[in-house]
């Protein structure tokens, strides 16, 4: 029997604490078994993800237990303790619907008083994977740091106050921003996360390679002494004070630790208490302030551009870059990743200008499943193509808004690391085939996208692809990137000729040579794209509408 | 409002044979006229072979139950969904053979499509009637219009990701209104819409078609129906059931959702006593 099923008799009435507390424990426990009842392939996930989590707190420990005795340990403990708390403090923007036991609105009809409720909600919040690795950590952490019985009696308070600090900070930073969390604004934060994680991910690969040349761990050390005075860390730096045998030092960083969880749980019950007698007004119309923009639809810059379809295709493609969170997430990543990789690469010395055509490689991916960027709003595009001229004028519209801002992009990433390698001999050969690599996307993203159009869920900042689909992203994708290098060859050729020929004087002839033929390409790639967009507009509509 | 007055106008002659006196003869092509049509989905057929004549300058309703093929038809008709067989004819013209004739004669409201809805209300406006290809400058003058008879203009710098049910088929009507179509196809216009902008969108709907363009529209909703349409068409199962004006279609019956029960075949189930206990003692 679970908790759901229980008769109504059984759950203890409100204000007895140990009724409440338990039925809040098995609650969660009952979600984390359901997570067990669903299709085989998302159970197989699920079971995967715990096997791994488990595996990596294991890893953790013994790791951390390895490092007992190494001078930087206290270092190394502090500073991933603040790291997973930073985690903790992060994880519900991301992850709104993460934890159904959170969202207080689920609680609001029941008859609960907010401090049993609090007690409550915070055991139930220790049940899970998270607990358990930070739980994990800490266990680590103080078995790697602490030398002596007084440490060890340090350990036996800190590791459970560390716990509790987390669990209380991702507590009340989704309590005090469900309304947020709950709105459309949140949910555009949620896809959004993707984007911080890819760009971070490249930010603490340098960060890492760095670390490796520049005097290793004892670079971190000033941080670990700021770190260590923050809560939570600041319970594991005690350990570590102890065993210095620092016992002022230690005694400071325990009650600010202790002092930072009481603040926590106080400023959670204030919000849970607002937030469960106060009427939600999200769902209120907001008096939106009316615009200067009254007369005509066009504002701005936008009154640039052409009119005529070029013009509003362009409009509304530029507007959705800024607008939309999906497309907002793919265009940063590709402008952040198409410069750091060069750049990263250039500042290390090892890179080469060439590497400047990643950009315009990544920028170009963002031609394919045109489209599917439209989700099945893709019906008003459909309506108004009636002959070839229309879907190419549409196409070319698409790719010049993309142009625009790849373009100018392009150049600036390629001078920028020529700049920084000094090789400003190369800059002209490397831009004409960034040039060349941008039009050959172009050329064959416009193709894929009239016949390889495919969902791109708007939910989830992970799901880019429809169920079903993903072959199909793949194909048009990777045989697209296959035929995009192959449509280059004749500059990648034309460079490699005139390296070899010794006619090195005539290399700057690649800069028009790339930038004509790219031109060229996109050009024909368009043109060949538009019937074949025309004649299949509703199997495109058809694929484009499963998100 | 002069301007639709006037469109209004221009409209009526272009298309006074069509409709000339309600009951008179006929000699211009219907609205729409299909022929043979289907639609499968893998196993199940949505569509089963169905002949219509919608006559112009009409209120259309096209009725029948949630799975009927309701949508799939209308999404044929429109050019939205590529038919297995048939023939589709909007104006005398062949919907797949003639896009370039049909789209710019016909507006379109689907059930289930997004907008494209990081846009505010009147760039969707400005955006949709430019793709039409009409001038910037008479796409600003009816966007403004029919934001304030659809009680829009309060919300026209909102995203429509932010709008309400009832906003969102509002903004999509006025996107198929903008171009002054002949024929509009709505699907399923009011649902989930509340009372007031019901009536909104009804009063823009009987001003239009008394301009002599003709509304099709479809409902599960057999009041609505029977108090907007003049002529309606019961669709079950993919097949045709009936079509003619209310009257006809209405027969004998008491109103035309006992009609249509009885078209349909479904006999008043009575609970029984399954359900005793509800109501009872407690």
């Amino acid at each position: 029997m679970t908790v759901l099923d229980a008769p109504a008799g059984t759950v203890a009435p409100a204000g007895r604490r140990e009724g409440i507390v338990s039925v809040f424990v098995r609650l969660k426990l009952t979600l984390l078994r359901n997570g067990l009842r669903r299709s085989s392939g998302r159970k197989a996930a699920y079971i995967s993800s715990m096997v791994f989590a488990l595996l990596l707190a294991v890893g953790q420990v013994v790791g951390l237990i390895a490092l007992r005795g190494n001078t930087h340990s206290t270092t190394v403990v502090v500073l991933l303790t603040g790291l997973v708390a930073l985690g903790w403090a992060v994880m519900p923007l991301f992850f709104p619907s993460g934890d159904e036991t959170l969202d207080p609105s689920r609680l609001v009809m029941l008859p609960l008083r907010p401090r049993p409720l609090i007690g409550a909600l915070l055991a139930a919040s220790l049940v899970g994977i998270g607990p358990l690795f930070t739980l994990c950590l800490a266990l680590g952490s103080v078995a790697a740091v602490a030398h002596g019985a007084a440490a060890a009696a340090t350990g036996v308070v800190a590791v459970p106050l560390t716990l509790l600090v987390c669990v209380a900070l991702a507590r009340s930073v989704a309590t005090a921003n469900v309304r947020l969390l709950t709105s459309r604004k949140g949910r555009d934060l949620a896809v959004l996360s993707g984007l911080v994680i890819a760009v971070g991910i490249q930010f603490v690969n340098f960060g890492i390679q760095r670390l490796g040349r520049a005097g290793g761990l004892a670079s971190l050390e000033p941080a670990a002494d700021v770190v260590g005075w923050l809560p939570p860390a600041s319970a594991i730096g005690a350990v570590g004070s102890v065993s210095e045998g620092a016992y002022g030092r230690a005694a400071l960083q325990l009650l600010i630790s202790v002092l930072a969880l009481g603040a926590l749980v106080w400023l959670w019950e204030r919000s849970l208490t607002k937030l469960m007698t106060a009427p939600d007004g999200s769902t209120l119309a907001t008096a939106e302030p009316s615009r200067g923009t009254s007369g005509t639809g066009r504002s701005g810059l936008f009154a640039l551009l052409p009119e005529g379809r070029t013009g509003t295709v362009m409009e509304r493609s530029l507007r959705y870059v800024v607008r939309d969170p999906k497309t907002k997430a793919t265009w940063v990543a590709a402008l952040a990743i198409g410069l750091i990789v060069p750049m990263l690469n250039a500042l290390q010395g090892t890179g080469s200008v060439y590497l400047a055509c990643f950009a315009a490689g990544m920028l170009g991916i963002q031609m394919y499943n045109q489209f599917g960027q439209d989700t099945s709003a893709f019906w008003m595009v459909s309506l108004t193509i009636s002959s070839t001229r229309d879907a190419y004028v549409e196409l070319r519209a698409r790719a010049l808004a993309l142009l625009l801002i790849t373009l100018p992009y392009t150049v600036l990433v390629t001078v920028l690391t020529a700049a920084v390698l000094g090789d400003w001999e190369a800059l002209p050969e490397a831009m004409g085939l960034s040039f060349a690599v941008l039009g050959a996307m172009l050329a064959t993203g416009a193709l894929a996208s009239a016949l390889y159009p495919y969902s791109i869920p708007q939910e989830g900042a992970f799901k880019n692809v429809a169920p079903g689909q993903a072959g199909l992203a793949w194909i048009s994708i990777l045989g697209g990137m296959v035929s995009g290098t192959l449509l280059c060859a004749p500059v990648i050729a034309l460079t490699i000729t005139l390296h070899v020929s010794d006619m090195r004087g005539w290399l700057w002839l690649l800069l028009p040579a790339g930038a004509v033929y790219g031109a060229l390409i996109a050009w024909a790639g368009v043109r060949l794209a538009a019937p074949r967009t025309a004649r299949r507009l509703p199997e495109i509509l058809t694929a484009v509408s499963k998100g | 409002m002069p301007d639709r007055a006037e469109a209004a106008a221009e409209r009526t002659t272009t298309t006074t044979e069509t409709t000339a006196g309600a009951g008179g003869a006929r000699t211009a092509p219907p609205a729409v006229r299909v022929q043979g049509l289907w639609k499968r989905f893998g196993e199940q057929t949505a569509v089963a072979g169905i002949d219509l004549e919608l006559p112009a300058g009409r209120f259309i309703g096209l009725v029948g139950p949630n799975g009927a093929g309701k949508t799939t038809t209308l999404s044929m008709v429109t050019g939205l969904l590529r038919p297995d067989m048939g023939k589709i004819e909007v104006g005398g013209h062949d919907v797949w053979l003639d896009p370039v004739q049909v789209k710019s004669r016909i507006g379109v409201l689907p059930e289930g499509l997004r907008l494209f809805e990081r846009l505010s209300g009147r760039e969707l406006l400005a955006y949709t009637g430019r793709l039409r290809g009409l001038p910037g400058a008479e796409v600003d003058k009816r966007a403004t219009q029919l934001l304030d008879v659809l009680d829009l203009a309060g919300a026209q710098h909102k995203l429509v990701v932010d709008y309400s049910t009832g906003m969102r088929k509002k903004i999509g009507l006025a996107a198929a209104l903008l171009h002054n179509p002949e024929v509009l196809f709505l699907d399923e216009p009011f649902e989930g819409v509340d009372p007031v902008s019901a009536q909104t969108i009804r009063g823009v709907l009987e001003r239009y078609t008394r301009s002599g363009a003709t509304v099709v529209f479809s409902s599960h909703v057999m009041e609505l129906v029977e108090s907007l349409c003049d002529w309606v068409a019961v669709m079950v199962g993919g097949r045709i059931r009936a079509q003619g004006t209310l009257a006809e279609v209405r027969g004998e019956a008491p109103s035309l959702q006992s009609a249509f029960l009885d078209l349909v075949g479904a006999g008043r189930h009575d609970s029984g006593d399954s359900l005793d206990w509800l109501g009872g003692t407690r």
